[in-house]
């Protein structure tokens, strides 16, 4: 039985495995699901990368018509992924830090680092810098909510504070307190003062 | 004759059975028994037969038996001796007789008393005849003894008095015989063994003392009437029946018993005593007493009985010792020759069979744990039990893959794999006799592979089911076969696994699962089905060769 990749509406290209039934059951072999766990999360990350998804959550295995449907289930083979399973790979996500429980305390929601906090901050430094906004005082949600989209549209609080953290680090941003909350004034680079 | 005064004349022409008192019992016969009066031959009893009932010794003489036939009662006899005989002397028992108060015209009231019915002066119950006469002297309904003054001024009139129908207690009182209750102070009658009021057991010596000298007053110290009589044995049979008489005698069953008793005096306030101790808390405490006493016996005669097993016990051990060395002597012997012609088939057959057997009789002592006890045993069985061990694997190699010689049909011809409780009850029937145990069975297992050709191995699954298999059926023949046939077929269930294999579902599940945990397939569960499917608890399980396992990505990238 021959595997092949295949493209999904989104343009999305799936790898062959998609199509093997067995990704989408658990392995009681460590072994075995250790290769499988690496699949997903690949696949989950590139995903979301394609489609600039934040945030993944349990619930997504067991409803459809959202975001996640495209890998989360296989039509063609009448596969889905199961609750339990997919929680299982949210957990060795976190381990492996490419994605955080949002709210914490609880296991069946993350946000996904598709990108490090740290590519986040090159990204947003950049971003800053192209659209003439340093030594502007921001509020946050000029930058998820910004007129003209973005790479940042959409991207969570805590993504966004812990790239803006990143960047206070490297002395290219200040968080400033402001009556509504908090804004932030970004820097050309260092020495800048 | 001096014995005249003990015994009493019976017509001998009447079987012993019909002489006996209804609650009598005989116990043993004896022919050929002479009597012996004091140390000289009894002229008149030479040659008799000798009968020892629960009461009572009879003799009935041979010649004359109408005559010179008597009996005596047991209650008379003091101690006894055994002689065991010497060149032409008889063994002979001899019997001291205790001092008999029998007049002989006592003796004729007696016989009356035992064989008359007579009415109970209390209840009025017509006590009925055949009794013995302690027995017969006793109402059997009441207790009360029979009133003296029917039949003759006898000892039981002081007793009768002390009755409440009796006339007075005055002479009692006064009676320098009397005796003090211990308990309450009161004085009973000199033949009373138990209070009257309180029914406490009254001093036994002045009990004594007053049987003595109460009942007839005859003067004279007991010692002097000791009389001796011997019973000499000229057919033998004397020990058999010295025995018997022992047990009677110490039985006592004419004083514990329904007592009845032939020409003793004090027989009415024996049986008074004991009619009385029936009835009250000190006839309670006597049923305990005694029974705890019956238990007793019981006790040591078991104790007795261990005894004497394990005394046979060490036989036994020798025996065994014994035979093993025989065993040994005999193996020695044959196996020299068969170094000699071990090209012959024929001879070398036999001496095959001839350790099994030794071994096996061998190992059976041992399993007995008979050598336990002998050490130089106990070396040569550890020895054996190997040996026996190493059989036992030869055997069961055979049943399970056909003899060598002979084209038979063993277990595991057809059959790769097979679970180790099967080939328990397979080799079993095989045996038909001699049945390995389990544990036996377990030791043997390990030693298979050296006589097994193709070996046979022992492999335990995940369940912890065990199983004897071939060498097809190890984990990585059966992995690399079933990973052949799952990428030849594409993806199946357990079933269809099982049937390719021709094992049974279960089997195969471990199998598979076994081969999972090595990684080398995966499983496919129905639960995932998108739309529709699903099976229960993962009985739709399809098991895919590792797809995993060198998958290279290829999907989107970035």
């Amino acid at each position: 039985m021959t595997l092949s990749t295949q493209t999904t509406p989104s343009g999305f290209l799936l790898p062959s495995i998609h199509s093997a039934p067995p990704f989408f059951t658990e392995q009681p072999n460590p072994t075995t699901q250790a290769i499988a766990t690496d699949h997903w999360i690949r696949l989950i990350l590139t995903y979301a990368r394609h489609r600039k998804l934040f945030s993944l959550k349990v619930e997504d295995a067991e409803t459809s018509g959202n975001d996640w449907d495209e890998i989360l289930k296989n039509e063609r083979i009448n596969r889905k992924m199961l609750p339990s399973h997919l929680s299982n790979i949210l957990n060795a996500m976190v381990k492996k830090n490419v994605a955080v429980y949002e709210p914490p305390k609880q296991t069946h929601s993350v946000v996904l680092y598709w990108r490090t906090p740290e590519e986040w901050a090159e990204a947003l430094h950049e971003w800053a810098s192209s659209t003439g906004q340093l030594n502007t005082i921001m509020t946050y949600y000029d930058i998820t909510d910004p007129p003209i989209n973005s790479e940042l549209t959409n991207i969570p609080i805590l993504l966004l504070k812990k790239a803006i953290a990143v960047l206070t680090r490297l002395g290219k941003a200040q968080v400033i307190g402001i009556a509504e909350g908090e804004g932030v004034r970004f820097f050309a680079g260092l020495g800048n003062k | 004759m001096a014995l005249r005064h003990c015994t009493k004349p019976i017509d001998g022409t009447i079987p012993v059975q019909a002489l006996l008192y209804d609650d009598e019992e005989l116990l043993t016969t004896q022919e050929g028994v002479g009597i012996y009066e004091g140390q000289q031959k009894s002229p008149e009893h030479q040659n008799g037969t000798v009968h020892i009932s629960t009461h009572r010794l009879f003799y009935f003489d041979a010649q004359n038996e109408l005559s010179h036939s008597f009996s005596l009662g047991l209650e008379l006899i003091i101690r006894t001796d055994y002689y065991a005989g010497l060149f032409t002397s008889s063994p002979k028992v001899t019997l001291y007789l205790a001092p008999s108060g029998l007049e002989s015209d006592n003796q004729g009231t007696e016989t009356d008393l035992a064989s008359e019915s007579w009415e109970c002066q209390v209840c009025a119950y017509r006590n009925p005849p055949g009794l013995s006469p302690t027995a017969a002297r006793v109402c059997a309904l009441c207790g009360v003894p029979q009133s003296s003054i029917s039949t003759t001024e006898r000892s039981i009139l002081p007793l009768s008095k002390s009755l409440p129908s009796s006339s007075s207690a005055i002479p009692e009182l006064t009676s320098p015989d009397s005796i003090a209750c211990p308990a309450c102070t009161y004085f009973n009658s000199p033949s009373s063994r138990s209070c009257e009021m309180c029914l406490t057991e009254l001093p036994r010596q002045s009990n004594r003392l007053a049987m003595k000298s109460a009942p007839t007053s005859r003067p004279g110290s007991p010692l002097d009437d000791v009389h001796v009589m011997k019973l000499s044995f000229r057919k033998g049979g004397d020990k058999p029946f010295y025995a018997v008489l022992k047990r009677s005698l110490k039985g006592k069953i004419w004083e514990v018993g329904s007592g009845s008793s032939t020409h003793n005096t004090d027989a009415p306030s024996l049986g008074d005593s004991h009619l009385i101790r029936k009835s009250g808390i000190s006839g309670v405490l006597h049923n305990v007493q005694s029974s705890a006493q019956g238990q007793d016996d019981n006790l040591k005669d078991a104790l007795k009985d261990l005894e004497g097993l394990m005394a046979k016990a060490q036989d036994m051990v020798r025996l065994a010792a014994e035979l093993n060395e025989k065993l040994t002597a005999s193996s020695t012997t044959t196996t020299l020759p068969t170094n000699g012609v071990s090209s012959s088939s024929t001879i070398a057959l036999t001496p095959s069979t001839e350790p099994e057997e030794a071994t096996f009789i061998r190992s059976s002592l041992s399993q007995l744990g008979l050598q336990m006890t002998n050490t130089p045993v106990t070396l040569d069985m550890m020895k054996d039990e190997r040996k026996w061990y190493e059989e036992l694997a030869r055997e069961l190699a055979g049943v399970l893959q056909g003899r060598q010689g002979k084209e038979g049909t063993g277990i595991m011809k057809e059959r790769g794999i097979i679970a180790l409780d099967e080939v328990w009850g397979g080799w079993n029937r095989a045996r038909g006799v001699a049945l390995i145990p389990p544990s036996t069975f377990l030791l043997v297992i390990p030693l298979l592979p050296l006589y097994t050709n193709p070996t046979i191995q022992t492999r335990t699954l995940g369940s912890g089911l065990t199983v004897l298999h071939t060498p097809p059926y190890s984990q990585a023949a059966f992995s690399a076969r079933l990973v052949g046939y799952l990428s030849l077929a594409g993806p199946r269930p357990t079933i269809d696994i099982a049937m390719e294999e021709e094992i049974s579902v279960s089997l195969a599940k471990e199998l598979v699962e076994a081969a999972e945990s090595e990684g080398n397939i995966c499983r496919e569960d129905a639960n995932t089905t998108l739309i529709g499917g699903g099976g229960v608890g993962g009985a739709q399980l399809k098991w895919w060769s590792n797809i995993f396992e060198g998958y290279a990505w290829d999907g989107q990238v970035s």
